[in-house]
This record gives C-alpha cells, sequence and structure tokens, in this order.
C-alpha cells in the first residue's frame, strides 16, 4: 500500500492545517498594506530632499534633547509601570475584596480613555494649584510641566499593558508550588523571587515592552501636563506634529524615521533580552 | 502515649463553610512507621495530611510532633516533607535545582556550602535512582520520574516527617506498582516517619504499616491491614476494603434470613434488621438445574474467574479458581445454587461484624433478594 497512487502523492504535499497559502496572502497583505507601505512612504518621504538635509533635519540640538527627554521617559515610565502593574496584578489575582471587580475593569480605562482627556485630567490634579499638585508644592516638587509630568502621564497609559499581560500568568500559577516551596523552608521573599518571578517574568518583560513602546509614541496624554519646553519637557512626536504645523514635511518624516529606527533597535534589543531569558 | 509517638493528632476538627471536613480526630502515629490514610474522596484525609504539614490551620485540637506542639510552627519550620499529588516541582528549574531547593534557602549562617549542596543532592538522586536526569526540565520527564524528584526534594531536608498527597494516583497501573514496591524498599531503608493519603484499598493495604480508615471527617478504624480487612469495625469498613456483595437480611433465633425467608446462614447476633456481607470469593456456586440463580457474565482474569451471578433483581459477584471453574464445566446462563462459606452481619452499621457461618456446611440459599442493588464495588 506504500506504494499507492492517492491523489495527495500527486499534488502538492497534504498538510494536517490546510489554508496556508491563503492565509498568508491575506495576512501578509494586510500587513503591508495597513503598516508597511506607509511606513515605507514616511522613510521615502524623509529622504526626498537627500541625505544631507535628512541629517540636518536631526542633528539639531532641540531634536536630540528630545529624543533623549522622549526615551528615557518612556523607559523610566515602563520600569514603573512594570513594578506597579505586577502588583496592582497581584492583587487582583491574589485577594478577594469588595471592589475588586470595579479595579479589574477600571485598569482598562487608560486603553478606552481618548488619551488627551487623560492629559487635561492629570494636569488639573498635578498643577500647583491643583488636588495633588497642591499638596507637593510645600516639598518642592512640581509635576506638571516637568519632565515628571511627562513620567506620570506615560505611566497611567503603561500600566494596563503590564497588567494585562501578567495577571493570566498569575492566575495560572499553581498554587502547590507555592506551598512546596513554604515546606522546604523558604521565606516570603524567597518564594517571591525564586518561584512566582521566574514563573511571570515573561510576561513581565512583555508588558514591559508594550509599555514602553505605548510610551515612546504617546501624544495624547504627554502635551497636557509636559509643558511642551523645548529642551526641557518636549516629546518627539510633538516636535513632528510643530514640523507639520510649518509644512515641513519633510522634516516630519525625517524625525519619524528616526524615531521608527531608535525604537525598533530597542524592540529588538527587549526580544533578544527576552528569547535568552527564556530560553535560560 | 505521648512520649512514643512520633506525632500525635489531638481532637482536630475543621470546617469548610458548612462542611465538616475533620471531626474530632484522634491519632497516633509511631516513629518510623508507615500509615496510609484510607478514604473516599470527601473523607477528611487529605485535609488532615495538610494540617498536619500546616498547610491548613485546625479549628480546634492539637498536632504534637513528639513532646512539641507543632501548631505554633509555620509549615516552613515543622521540617516536614511532603509530596504533593500533581508533584508541584518548580517547572523552571532543573531536576537538580528542584531538590537543592530545601537546601539552598536556608539562612545563609546555617546553610551548607555550595560543594555540599551539591554532594547531597547528586546523594539523593541516586537514591532515587535520577542522577542521569538532574539536568532535565520536569516537563522532559515521565509520571514516575517527576513522583521520584519530588521525593527526593521532599528528602533533601532531612524532615522528621515524610507527607505524601495520593502519591500514585496520577501515574498508570504498571508504573504505580512498581513505584509502590520501590516505595516500601526505601521505607524499608531510611525508617522516616511517613503518612500518606490514598483511595485505593490495595495501595493503603500492601503499602502501610498501619491503616487509618476515614470516612466523612471522621477515623473509622485503625489497624495492621490485616486487621482492618479481616475485622472491620464497621459497615463502611468492610464496604471500601475489596469488592463484597450486600444483602439486605434479618436475623431470628440465629439465623439470618433474606427478605423473603431464604436461610443465608448462622450467627451469634440479637434478634432485628441487618446487612450481610460476602465476599465474591467467600460465595460458592453449585450447578443444579432448578437452581434459583444463573450465570449472567464470566470473565478470566489471572487467576481467578470472576462472575456476576443474577439472583432474583440482584446481581452477585462470584470469584473462583480458574481450575475450579474448568472442573465445575458451566457456562453463561447455566442455574445454580449459592451458597455463602463466610461473611460478615451487621446489626448495627457502626459496629463490628458478627461472624456469618454456613447453617450446616454447603447449604443453599434459595431465595430471592428485594434489596437495592446486591453489588458494591470499590
Amino acid at each position: 500500500m506504500a506504494h499507492a497512487t492517492s491523489p495527495a502523492a500527486f499534488g502538492r504535499p497534504r498538510r494536517v492545517i490546510p489554508g496556508l497559502g491563503l492565509s498568508f496572502t491575506i495576512t501578509t497583505g494586510t500587513l503591508a498594506v495597513l503598516v508597511l507601505l506607509p511606513l515605507a512612504a514616511m522613510v521615502a518621504m524623509s529622504l526626498s530632499k537627500g541625505v544631507p538635509a535628512f541629517v540636518a533635519a536631526l542633528a539639531d540640538r532641540r531634536v536630540l534633547a528630545a529624543f533623549r527627554v522622549t526615551i528615557v521617559s518612556a523607559l523610566a515610565a515602563a520600569i514603573i509601570s512594570a513594578i506597579f502593574g505586577l502588583l496592582l496584578a497581584w492583587v487582583l489575582t491574589r485577594y478577594r475584596f469588595p471592589g475588586r471587580r470595579f479595579i479589574d475593569a477600571a485598569v482598562d480605562l487608560p486603553f478606552a480613555l481618548p488619551t488627551a482627556v487623560a492629559g487635561i485630567a492629570l494636569t488639573a490634579l498635578y498643577a500647583p494649584n491643583g488636588w495633588i499638585g497642591a499638596l507637593l508644592v510645600p516639598l518642592g516638587i512640581s509635576v506638571a510641566f516637568t519632565p515628571l509630568g511627562i513620567g506620570v502621564a506615560l505611566v497611567f497609559v503603561g500600566l494596563p499593558f503590564v497588567v494585562r499581560a501578567v495577571q493570566p500568568i498569575l492566575e495560572d500559577l499553581p498554587a502547590d508550588e507555592e506551598e512546596a516551596a513554604r515546606l522546604l523552608g523558604a521565606t516570603r521573599m524567597q518564594i517571591f523571587l525564586r518561584v512566582i518571578m521566574p514563573a511571570c517574568a515573561p510576561a513581565l518583560v512583555t508588558g514591559f515592552t508594550m509599555a514602553f513602546a505605548r510610551g515612546l509614541g504617546e501624544y495624547g496624554s504627554v502635551i497636557f501636563i509636559a509643558g511642551n519646553k523645548p529642551m526641557l519637557s518636549e516629546i518627539v512626536p510633538l516636535l513632528i506634529v510643530i514640523q507639520l504645523d510649518q509644512y515641513n514635511y519633510t522634516g516630519a518624516a525625517a524625525i519619524g524615521t528616526a524615531m521608527l529606527l531608535v525604537s525598533f533597535a530597542m524592540l529588538m534589543v527587549i526580544n533578544r533580552l527576552q528569547a535568552w531569558a527564556a530560553a535560560r | 502515649m505521648s512520649n512514643t509517638a512520633a506525632i500525635e493528632i489531638r481532637g482536630i476538627s475543621k470546617r469548610f463553610g458548612n462542611h465538616v471536613a475533620l471531626d474530632n480526630v484522634h491519632l497516633d502515629i509511631r516513629p518510623g512507621e508507615l500509615v496510609a490514610l484510607l478514604g473516599p474522596s470527601g473523607s477528611g484525609k487529605t485535609s488532615l495530611l495538610r494540617i498536619i504539614a500546616g498547610l491548613e490551620a485546625p479549628d480546634s485540637g492539637q498536632i504534637m510532633f513528639g513532646m512539641e506542639d507543632a501548631s505554633r510552627r509555620h509549615a516552613g519550620e515543622r521540617e516536614v516533607g511532603f509530596v504533593f499529588q500533581h508533584y508541584a516541582l518548580f517547572r523552571h528549574m532543573t531536576v537538580f535545582e528542584n531538590v537543592a531547593f530545601g537546601l539552598r534557602v536556608v539562612p545563609r549562617a546555617r546553610r551548607l556550602p555550595r560543594t555540599a549542596i551539591a554532594d547531597r543532592v547528586t546523594k539523593l538522586l541516586e537514591l532515587v535512582q535520577l542522577g542521569w536526569l538532574a539536568d532535565r526540565y520536569p516537563s522532559q520527564l515521565s509520571g514516575g520520574q517527576r513522583q521520584r524528584v519530588a521525593l527526593a526534594r521532599a528528602l533533601a531536608i532531612e524532615p522528621k516527617v515524610l507527607l505524601l498527597d495520593e502519591p500514585f494516583a496520577a501515574l498508570d497501573a504498571k508504573v504505580r506498582k512498581e513505584l509502590r514496591r520501590w516505595l516500601r524498599a526505601l521505607h524499608e531503608e531510611v525508617k522516616l516517619t511517613s503518612v500518606f493519603v490514598t483511595h485505593d484499598q490495595d495501595e493503603a493495604l500492601e503499602l502501610a504499616d498501619r491503616v487509618v480508615v476515614m470516612s466523612a471527617g471522621k477515623v473509622e478504624q485503625i489497624g495492621a491491614p490485616g486487621d482492618v480487612y479481616t475485622a472491620p469495625a464497621s459497615a463502611f469498613v468492610h464496604e471500601f476494603l475489596g469488592d463484597t456483595n450486600r444483602l439486605a437480611c434479618h436475623i431470628a433465633a440465629g439465623r439470618v434470613l433474606l427478605a423473603d425467608g431464604g436461610v443465608l446462614g448462622r450467627v451469634e447476633a440479637p434478634d432485628g434488621e441487618a446487612i450481610a456481607y460476602v465476599r465474591p470469593h467467600e460465595l460458592d456456586i453449585l450447578p443444579a438445574k432448578d437452581g434459583s440463580a444463573f450465570i449472567r457474565h464470566a470473565s478470566t482474569f489471572g487467576p481467578l474467574v470472576r462472575l456476576v451471578v443474577g439472583f432474583g433483581t440482584a446481581n452477585l459477584d462470584v470469584a473462583m479458581p480458574v481450575e475450579r471453574w474448568v472442573r465445575l464445566g458451566i457456562a453463561v446462563g447455566d442455574r445454580l445454587n449459592l451458597a455463602a462459606r463466610y461473611g460478615a452481619v451487621f446489626s448495627d452499621p457502626a459496629a463490628p461484624a458478627a461472624q456469618l457461618l454456613p447453617e450446616v456446611p454447603g447449604t443453599m440459599f434459595a431465595a430471592s433478594i428485594c434489596q437495592q442493588g446486591g453489588t458494591q464495588r470499590n
């Protein structure tokens, strides 16, 4: 029977899961039209006046400062989001308390809220005459209209990414592994560091990456609270909008392309780190 | 007795909501013995094990480890080794790291040096015959191997007591039997006071020095495997330990009568309603053309032939050696009479049984049974 001429023997090799060709075409087509093509157009536009113009558009002190502010604040906010997001996910999965479902639902609000609304709300709270801002003034801390404000806004939008990435992992973490660790004499801290953290680290890195990526590109919530002082609290996305306002499309595209490259490089590095950690 | 018991369980009660998991349980576990907590699911055996380990707090009662009240100690300070039903190995650690875990988390002042830890882990892995798997991850092991890693990990901290929760339940039949023998041999070697939970009577009877039969949060009987089997303290214990046939009957003037007047045998017990149990191998069959029973089904399995005999509305299990079955020369559908060679009669289900004896050796009981389902199997 091994040599029998079944219909499949003549045609293409049969796969158990059908439809590779069709689904591959649809997905790559969609990706190309919606993601790759616009990005390619942007890169092309940025180089339309030649490489020197591209370099000149970027080699501006104000632009470089904006890059520094954006990357540093996105990184810091992602780290803070990772810490507090993990805590929040922990509380939501491990404890049963009144209002838990409400808080669980509220975590998603930053996803749904127009970010400009969040920015205005945060500015109102943290401005020197706001509820929280007024409390911080005597301590000499000003949040609104400083880089600190950018961080606050980015934590606001980044937190749900971490919570939603880590929560399912914590929910699935079997209680008996923790019990086993406890019976073997581990302290709570040791259980957390040696049993729980290794299990949820990949998800935590994923959440961190998403929060960071979102922070790099965030615009709406930041511009209201940041004050947008050049060299100090001006972010890259805002610079792009400013360039567009001045009809300098090439300059905007150049900054956008640089932003794309930086983001892509950093996400690659994080991905690599994650793969390395997972392989261990 | 408290100075001889390794673990003394004093009046432990525990409820979960409205469910009473444990109801005033007393139990002494002697140093170096292997005790089985045997019972159906929901009998409280796992709760008791978890309370001994300190994973669960009792509502009332005390657990004494030697002369010391363990209730004051956290689970991590009780020096118990615990093997979980699903092993609970740390999935992101190698076999070696799993076994070393209990040694690595010791505060630095008391921790063994790195090389001593490695030595101990290597020895333990040799003890459980898994030295060659030290660098594997739990997901790469078979169930039996995981179980042995879990055991090595529990033994690494040199516990005073080893607790095992359904240690063989998740394994297939052949591995289970091997591992059971192996664990018994290991116990002979290390002589560690051990308690294991099981719902499998074969496992309990084969492995344990003493068996604690539990039901509905209470201890029904404590005894050596032979004793609980041959002299059950209650109808529950008899029924739970091995296959048996249950017959509703009443006792009149020392005779055990079935519902329609057939005589099952003699017994020394007061008159009244009772339940008689006859195990499959205690029933004899005698072929007879006008017999009151007939063979519904026969299966040969190893040295025994197992019959399902239709008797009135009930089905009874009968077991006999293959040779005897061959000599009788009968087949499915043939009629026959039944006789009980031996049995247990419970006038009170909560008290020990009276012995059922044949009225005259070889007497038939030829009456139908109007009892709800004559067969009880476990």
